[in-house]
């Protein structure tokens, strides 16, 4: 085209004329050449030099080394030392070691040796470390609501003590239940020295009418110590025994040791699970009947009747007709298959009415189980005081019959039935002493407050386990002015403190080299054993008509709040619950078609009420497989010790609070907690439910439950997920299992192996069955590898920062019971569960890894996927890329304010800020700890020296971790299984961690329970 | 307008040195490059003279180094073990012998003013007893060698494969105040990683990772 | 023979308007006062981006958290935007480039203001890489420099450091590209301008430009080889975009036909734009003459026809995910169909494939208030193609327990308004101080010279 013509006319091309040379350009260059003076090319040039130099100048600085004058002996800076000592976290008192790091603890771990927990530690053992780091945990004892020291306290209270003494005033011990020997002489010597002392242990669950019961039928008033590894066949009414149920790890790590899917021969345990309300154990029931909350009784009365019929004796308590809506036969079936193992086989019951705990004793008797799967002999010692002297103490209390009360280790105001009016008595009292660590419901009444020592800064010894003595040893000193129980007494029972290691020295035997032997080991047996006594008849309840009709209330403890003592812990209220995967809350549970009729959806806020005033307020949450008849409330929230959360988790412009409006995490259930014939009832009194119109957003890890895909998007043959393999005892018979297994032809590598693995190769694999979902595996990760706290409304937007989350399914048994909204994946009907931890899988093929543009997450060469926190720019690619979603990103700057809570921090592990993607590092630290340790021994790694935290803390023992590539190490052994599978594997990313199948010890046609 | 075109042409160059020279300083660098730092210490101890003339082993004061991640900087009880004793030069002594000889008199301890602080700090009196009235104070050493946070160095792999201190800390015998010798980048311990790699140490072979959880975790 | 061709057509420009005439009314826009719709517009869009840029002020102090992303849905608006701006710079280098080595003459009254506004999308899409970033003060190590690291280089296998490289490519030619064909138009500003600081810009800006044969010659030389080199990056630039999904295990994005697929989605909703903004610009601007149904039925002839190659790119998905038997797959593009997000897919198949084939019928191609509105429904309707192509895929990708909804923040949807601002400014600046039409151009494809030969 010539424009040339065109452009004429504008008359262009006055100003330069045409040049013989060069043409228009060269006008140009010429210029370029004349027009730069030096001075202005020094300008530009001086200027670039002074920015640069700006760049290079950054202030250097000091930083101060201040090392120890005299170095303790053993003590170096850097390096972390394992105590022994017992665990503190609830009266189950588990063996620990805590890890302390340059003189404070960062880390608890369990005591392998221990014959409780034998090495595992629940979330709530885990997480006691932060109590001991709580900025608001008093630090001197208080007087009359202000702060004190000890010389005075002894001084005033001294004078308060000697009145009472002198007018014979009655004084009362309100307390947990004690399990420290030493302890319980302090208290009773104390005591003595009042007329008319008494000491009253309660606990704030319902655990008290067991040793009640055994008192009616064996004359012995414990709990009886339960083994769970020797029962073939586990019948549970309502026991939520691998949950929260007396002593969990301990039963967990028994319960397991039957359940290994790969060594049958040893027995594979059959465990039927009565329930009202969906408990963990529950989860991993081979057959789960529901029942209603007011049944337990009555189910167990057709249970013995059946047992009795095969051991031929008749007790005349037993009715002899079929009480309850479960269907007869079943019942009949499942005594048979007790009656059959009856050397091995195992009835509990967690049941809060003595009726049902005769029932289950008398089971237990007709089965001939004591002695063999639960002992009287050896028994464990969280009895307390029975129900009953409990509310006569509390009637006494209301009558205005008792001058002086000491509580410890309870906060009776918030944990016992009608607090408030018991607060308005405290006042009244001549003389009220809290030994509690916090100014709360009930110390608030008091007029001493002489705050206890956290059981890491405590001497003590305990018998949980008639037979066995756990130690406790300080592993820090106190961090504030605080007086170990023990010492006070001393000091107002005989005038001085007499220190409490002595004490403990003395009623350990006084022998101070073996003392050191007992602190290094944290325990010793002896052989110890009482009068088991014998089986009275006449002792059993009888089961009385259950009234089913209408919604029937149950008051349950969540694993990770067993307690309000535990009110405070972020870390555990941050933890999912193990069924719901709700956190920050507990809630009103309802079976999908009891919210259906009701018309109620989750977060519809509702009036729990008892009669007319005695009501609760809180969330709904519809949850399958709980009976259609039970409300299920959480008891140990709304306590003043949460009222810290106002402000947890990041604040920007739509930020919802975590606590509610009262400033409070949950609310208390004990408002609907009543005495009822001198007993606490905390299962089966009916309630109504009404909606207040009000709704409360309930915070869930989880947000679709099902396996199964919605119906409406299902694709032909994909409606299930396969990610969880299920299999039964029975088709394992099988010698052929697993050779048709599902197929996970990962299509080949396209690529020649690039990058063999010459050294180690780490891998994991978890064990389905052994897993609980129990959850310690979350908070050990959490406390091991620093990772944030982020508040109610970050994970109810899915931003929890877990590196370890454990996935849980729920599936409809039968799909036509289904029903309900299935929009979520939950059912109506009956429900089989299955629990999947889930973390970085460290494939070998990492999507991660190709897309991140900064090399900020790499392979390593023993097969780790490495996050480089330092190097991630936060573009969240790998996020999106991970087929497993198990990668966190630091969507805000996280708070790390509280000094006293850092001292809590693993310093092995690096703090990330905002704007950085995190994730499971195998526990890096770990590993490279122990391959510098071999380097330095000059010797190989070997198999188990390298426990990742997870594994660390399950009591199960689900979680092996190794080297891949020793044929003899216990992951290569696991990876040989029959039943192992890896999740998505189909998709060729090589995952290093994989799962073996979740074995049922269930027919696969429909009669009762079958052996293994 | 040519001035334009220069001065458009030199504020691109001016950018790309800045980001290249950023680069060169960037992230970690340029905190804590800081080589040749050589701050002053609290007691002017002389590392030439224990080190170098005494030939006092580095372990012996920096025991934690095969035990643990840090060296350590020793307590103050570790001079004692020595300086109980040795309290000043042997000139100070003859010195003041001379002198009392002198002033015919007998003569007095010498203390030198840098043990002196030591003695302060663990509240001393002259004969190494602790003096009741005096309150214990910690000597303030100024840090020289130091990390960014997400970096965990190890000193025990290091030792234990025989690698002289003065491979990273420099002639450290010769100095009468300590400096910082090298960079501490990364790219320094990786490169050195690479090179004993093959090299080997002390004519052993190992093998230095240079994964990133070698350091980074 | 083109030219003869050319003859045979109805004038491209009406009104048969002299060079003179061509020059006046074209630079007769930018000479005096701003008119008041101007204003209007240019506070209206100026208020926005400064919405924007608070929003992402607070963003980049307070953290990427102040998204609604969370940790299954790690990309949303942010990358939506991305793709959706990136798409939208396309139509500038199709029309200034590939048309022009095609001898689309119709080009030349929309081939400035389409090239502008490539170079401005190109800008709004370059904002969201960066900002989108956990640490964007970082951004520098995207770029492979000397380091102290070891050296620590970046990862070349990641599809976001090819998009780095692709759109600094992209942006770099298209700037050129534009200001060259600027330069002849920019000589006539200098030489219409009385001496003072104007003019001594536009004299620095035109390269001392004098409009003799060798200029011209040297001119057109230089325009056709960067044409030349234009033309693939309206292939590529595209393409490696849609590698960053392309490349992915997640189902929805591992899909081997994303570049022809995102290539035609891109000109599609280009050509949409430039309509838009053209419309406009013809009424406000009085350049009806210049605008004419001619251009209409071209570009809307090409909507119809990339519009349609996204319809197939779509049938396509959903045979592929059927025909592989893979689950996943199959369940990914029920969701897309059906699940939570159904609404947003249904949006973009309306706006995207059902409506544009009203262009089918001459009259709705003449008409350009119906055109107008449609090319507005395609813009939302490409938007929401990235949307839903995002978030469906991640939402509910393996494990039924990280499924996780999504919805915007307040703080995300102030930053896509933002990205509107920032465009609408730029291009309200543009039409005030540059040539809308290259007037250079233009006048080449003038009725003279035609009217004098054999009577028409």
């Amino acid at each position: 085209m010539s424009n040339k013509p065109a452009s004429k006319p504008d008359g262009w091309g006055q100003r330069l004329p045409e040049l013989p040379d060069g043409g228009a350009g060269a006008p140009l260059q010429k210029d370029l050449l004349n027009g730069v003076s030096r001075r202005h090319f020094m300008q530009a040039t001086g200027f670039a030099f002074i920015g640069t130099m700006m760049l290079g100048c950054t202030a250097v600085s000091e930083e101060e080394a201040l090392p120890y004058l005299e170095q303790p002996e053993g003590v170096i800076a850097g390096r972390s030392d394992l105590y022994a000592t017992t665990c503190g976290g609830c009266s189950a008192g588990c063996g620990m070691l805590a890890r302390s790091r340059d003189g404070r603890p960062v880390k608890l771990e369990g005591n392998p040796d221990h014959p409780l927990s034998h090495g595992g530690l629940c979330a709530v053992g885990q997480a006691s470390l932060l109590g001991l780091y709580d900025s608001h945990r008093l630090r001197a004892p208080v007087m009359d609501g202000k702060a004190s020291d000890w010389a005075s306290v002894d001084v005033a209270l001294g004078d308060r003590l000697r009145q009472l003494r002198s007018a014979s005033g009655r004084v009362a011990w309100l307390g947990a239940p004690i399990t420290s020997p030493n302890k319980r002489a302090r208290v009773e010597e104390f005591l003595a020295t009042f007329d008319n002392g008494r000491l009253v242990e309660a606990s704030a669950n319902s655990q008290m009418p067991i040793a009640e019961a055994h008192g009616l039928t064996h004359g012995v008033a414990t709990v009886p110590r339960y083994h769970f590894d020797r029962a073939q066949v586990i019948v549970s009414v309502d026991a939520d025994f691998l949950g929260t149920w007396i002593s969990p790890v301990e039963f967990t790590a028994a319960w397991s040791s039957r359940r290994r899917g790969d060594a049958l021969e040893n027995g594979f345990s059959e465990h039927v699970q009565f329930e009202s309300r969906m408990s963990v154990t529950g989860t991993k029931a081979d057959l789960r009947l529901r029942i209603a909350p007011g049944e337990r009784a009555a189910v167990l009365n057709q249970l013995v009747r059946h047992l009795s019929q095969h051991a031929h004796r008749s007790l005349r308590q037993i009715q002899d007709r079929p009480l309850t809506s479960v269907d007869d036969a079943q019942i009949a079936a499942i005594a048979a298959r007790l009656w059959e193992h009856r050397d091995q086989a195992l009835v509990v019951c967690g049941a809060d009415d003595l009726a049902a705990q005769t029932l289950c004793n008398a089971a237990n008797e007709l089965l001939g189980a004591y002695g063999k799967c639960l002992d009287l002999a050896q028994p464990a010692h969280h009895a307390g005081s029975s129900e009953t002297e409990l509310s006569l103490l509390l009637d006494e209390i209301a009558a205005g019959r008792i001058d002086a009360l000491f509580v410890d280790g309870l906060n009776p105001v918030l944990d016992l039935p009608a607090g408030a009016a018991l607060a308005q008595r405290l006042d009244a009292m001549q003389l009220v002493v809290s030994f509690s660590p916090y100014e709360d419901e009930t110390s608030a009444h008091a007029d001493f407050i002489c705050p206890d020592h956290h059981y890491l800064e405590s001497w003590s010894d305990n018998d949980n386990i008639t037979g066995l003595m756990s130690y406790t040893q300080p592993i820090v000193a106190p961090m504030g002015a605080t007086r170990q129980l023990e010492e006070s007494l001393s000091m107002w029972t005989t005038g001085a403190v007499v220190p409490v290691r002595d004490q403990v020295l003395a009623s350990s035997g006084g022998d101070v080299r073996r003392f050191d032997k007992l602190l290094h080991d944290g325990f010793e047996m002896r052989d110890v054993r009482q009068n088991a006594g014998n089986f009275r008849p006449d002792g059993v309840h009888a089961a009385s008509d259950p009234d089913a009709s209408g919604l029937q209330l149950v008051l349950y403890s969540k694993v990770a709040i067993p307690s309000s003592a535990h009110a405070f812990n972020p870390w555990l209220h941050e933890l999912p619950d193990p069924v719901t995967k709700s956190v920050w809350d507990n809630y009103a549970s309802l079976s999908p078609a009891t919210a259906e009729r009701l018309s109620l959806q989750d977060g519809d806020v509702v009036r729990v009420a008892l009669g007319q005033d005695a009501a609760v307020e809180v969330p709904v949450l519809i949850q399958p497989g709980q009976h259609d008849s039970a409300v299920a409330v959480a008891l140990g929230y709304g306590s003043v010790l949460s009222r810290r959360f106002e402000g947890v988790g990041p604040g920007w412009i739509e930020r919802k609070p975590t606590v509610g409006s009262d400033g409070l995490v949950g609310a208390s259930a004990t408002a609907v907690l009543a005495f009822e014939g001198g007993r606490r009832k905390f299962a089966g009194r009916s309630v109504t439910v009404e909606a207040t119109g009000a709704r409360r957003e309930l915070a869930r890890t989880q947000d679709y439950h099902s396996l199964d895909v919605p119906p409406h998007l299902a694709p032909e043959g994909g409606e299930r997920r396969p990610n969880v393999q299920e299999t039964t005892v029975a088709a394992l018979m099988d010698p052929h299992f697993g050779e048709h297994a599902i197929e996970h032809h990962d299509g080949g590598n396209m690529w020649p192996v690039d990058h063999p693995y010459e050294g180690h190769h780490w891998g994991m694999v978890i064990d389905l069955t052994l897993c609980t979902g129990c959850s310690a595996c979350v908070t050990s990760c959490q406390v091991e590898n620093n990772v944030p706290v982020v508040g109610k409304d970050e994970v109810r937007r899915n931003r929890e920062m877990h590196w370890l989350r454990i996935d849980r399914y729920f599936v409809d048994r039968d799909p036509a019971t289904a029903g309900g909204d299935r929009s979520n994946g939950t059912g109506n009907g009956d429900v089989d569960v299955s629990h999947q931890p889930m973390m970085c899988h460290h494939c070998d093929n990492a999507p991660c890894e190709t897309v991140c543009p900064v090399l900020a997450t790499v392979h390593s060469d023993e097969g780790l996927n490495q996050q480089v926190y330092n190097r991630c720019v936060g573009t969240r690619y790998c996020m999106n890329n991970c087929p497993y979603k198990v990668r966190r990103f630091n969507w805000f700057e996280y708070a790390h304010e509280d000094e006293h809570e850092n001292l809590a921090m693993n310093p092995d592990v690096t703090i990330r800020s905002r704007g950085i993607m995190e994730k499971c590092s195998f526990c890096a630290q770990r590993i490279q700890e122990a391959k510098i340790v071999a380097r330095q021994q000059r010797r190989p790694v070997a198999d188990g020296d390298i426990r990742m935290a997870c594994q660390q803390s399950c009591a199960a023992q689900a979680i092996s971790f190794g080297d891949m590539n020793d044929p003899e190490s216990a992951v290569a052994r696991a990876r040989d299984s029959r039943r192992h599978f890896q999740v998505l594997a189909e998709i060729g990313v090589q995952p290093s961690v994989g799962y073996t199948s979740l074995v049922r010890n269930r027919p696969t046609d429909h009669e009762g329970p079958q052996h293994g | 307008m040519n001035r334009h075109v220069l001065t458009s042409v030199l504020a691109v160059a001016f950018l790309f040195s800045v980001i290249v020279l950023a680069s060169q300083e960037d992230g970690a660098h340029i905190l804590w490059n800081r080589k040749g730092y050589t701050p002053e210490q609290p007691i002017a101890y002389s590392h030439r003279l224990h080190a170098g003339e005494l030939q006092i082993d580095c372990q012996y004061c920096h025991f934690g180094a095969d035990k643990s991640r840090h060296a350590g900087i020793p307590p103050a009880s570790v001079c004692m073990n020595c300086h109980r004793f040795v309290q000043a030069t042997l000139g100070a002594i003859r010195a003041e012998d001379e002198l009392a000889k002198a002033e015919e008199r007998d003569p007095v301890p010498v203390m030198s003013a840098e043990i002196q602080k030591v003695y302060t700090a663990l509240a001393l009196d002259g004969k190494a007893e602790r003096d009741p009235d005096l309150d214990q104070s910690p000597i303030r050493w100024t840090k020289i060698h130091r990390v960014p946070d997400y970096v965990y160095f190890d000193h025990r792999p290091h030792v234990s494969v025989g690698l002289a201190c003065q491979r990273c800390h420099g002639a450290i015998e010769t100095m009468e105040r300590v400096r910082q010798v090298e960079d501490l980048s990364m790219g320094w311990c990786v490169n050195c990683h690479r090179d004993v790699n093959a090299t080997g140490v002390a004519g052993q072979e190992v093998d230095a990772s240079i994964d990133c959880v070698a350091c980074h975790y | 023979m083109a030219s003869e061709h050319v003859l045979q057509q109805r004038p491209l420009i009406e009104g048969n308007k002299t060079p003179g005439q061509v020059t006046a009314d074209i630079c007769r826009l930018l000479d005096g006062k701003p008119s008041g719709t101007w204003w209007a517009a240019f506070l209206a869009s100026a208020s926005l981006l400064g919405l924007g840029a608070v929003a992402i002020g607070y963003q980049i102090m307070t953290g990427i958290g102040v998204w609604g992303l969370n940790n299954t849905v790690g990309w949303a608006f942010d990358i939506t935007n991305f793709v959706f701006w990136i798409g939208i710079g396309h139509a500038g280098t199709l029309i200034s480039a590939v048309l022009f080595l095609f001898r689309q003459r119709w080009r030349t009254s929309v081939n400035r203001a389409a090239e502008a506004m490539t170079i401005f999308a190109v800008m709004c899409a370059g904002i969201f890489p960066l900002i989108h970033m956990g640490r964007p003060w970082f951004a520098y190590w995207m770029f492979p420099y000397i380091n102290a690291r070891g050296p620590l280089w970046i990862n070349f296998r990641s599809p976001l450091v090819w998009d780095f490289f692709a759109i600094a490519t992209y942006f770099t030619i298209s700037l050129t590209f534009w200001y060259i064909g600027m330069v002849p138009d920019l000589a006539t500003i200098r030489d219409r301008l009385k001496p003072g600081l104007r003019k001594n810009i536009m004299s620095f800006l035109a390269l001392g430009w004098n409009g003799s044969y060798r200029t011209w010659l040297r001119y057109e030389t230089v325009y056709m080889l960067l044409a030349g080199l234009a033309t693939p990056l309206v292939i590529s630039v595209h393409t490696i975009v849609s590698w960053d999904f392309a490349t992915s295990v997640i189902p929805g994005w591992h899909t081997t036909i994303f570049p022809p697929y995102f290539v035609a989605g891109a000109v599609f909703s280009g050509m949409a734009m430039v309509l838009t903004l053209m419309l406009i610009a013809r009424k406000t601007m009085h350049l009806e003459d210049y605008i004419t149904k001619q251009h209409l039925g071209a570009m809307t002839k090409l909507m119809l026809f990339t519009g349609s190659l996204v319809g197939l790119a779509y049938g396509t998905e959903f045979f592929t995910a059927a025909y592989s038997g893979n689950k996943y797959e199959q369940f990914t593009f029920l969701n897309r169909a059906m699940g939570p997000f159904a609404w947003a897919y249904w949006t973009m198949v309306s706006c995207n494939v059902i409506t544009p084939q009203l262009f089918w019928f001459k009259r709705v191609r003449e008409n350009f208030l119906i055109v107008f509105i449609l090319t507005i429904f395609v813009n939302i309707g490409m938007w929401f193609e990235r949307f839903v192509i995002i978030v469906t895929s991640l939402h509910r990708d393996y494990l039924p327990a990280s499924w996780a909804d999504y919805s915007p923040s307040l703080v995300e949807i102030a930053t896509l308004l933002g990205s509107f601002g920032l465009f609408l400014t730029l291009f309200l600046l543009f039409v005030r101080f540059v040539p809308v039409i290259a007037m250079g151009e233009v006048k080449g494809v003038l009725g003279i010279g035609r009217g004098s030969g054999h009577g028409s």
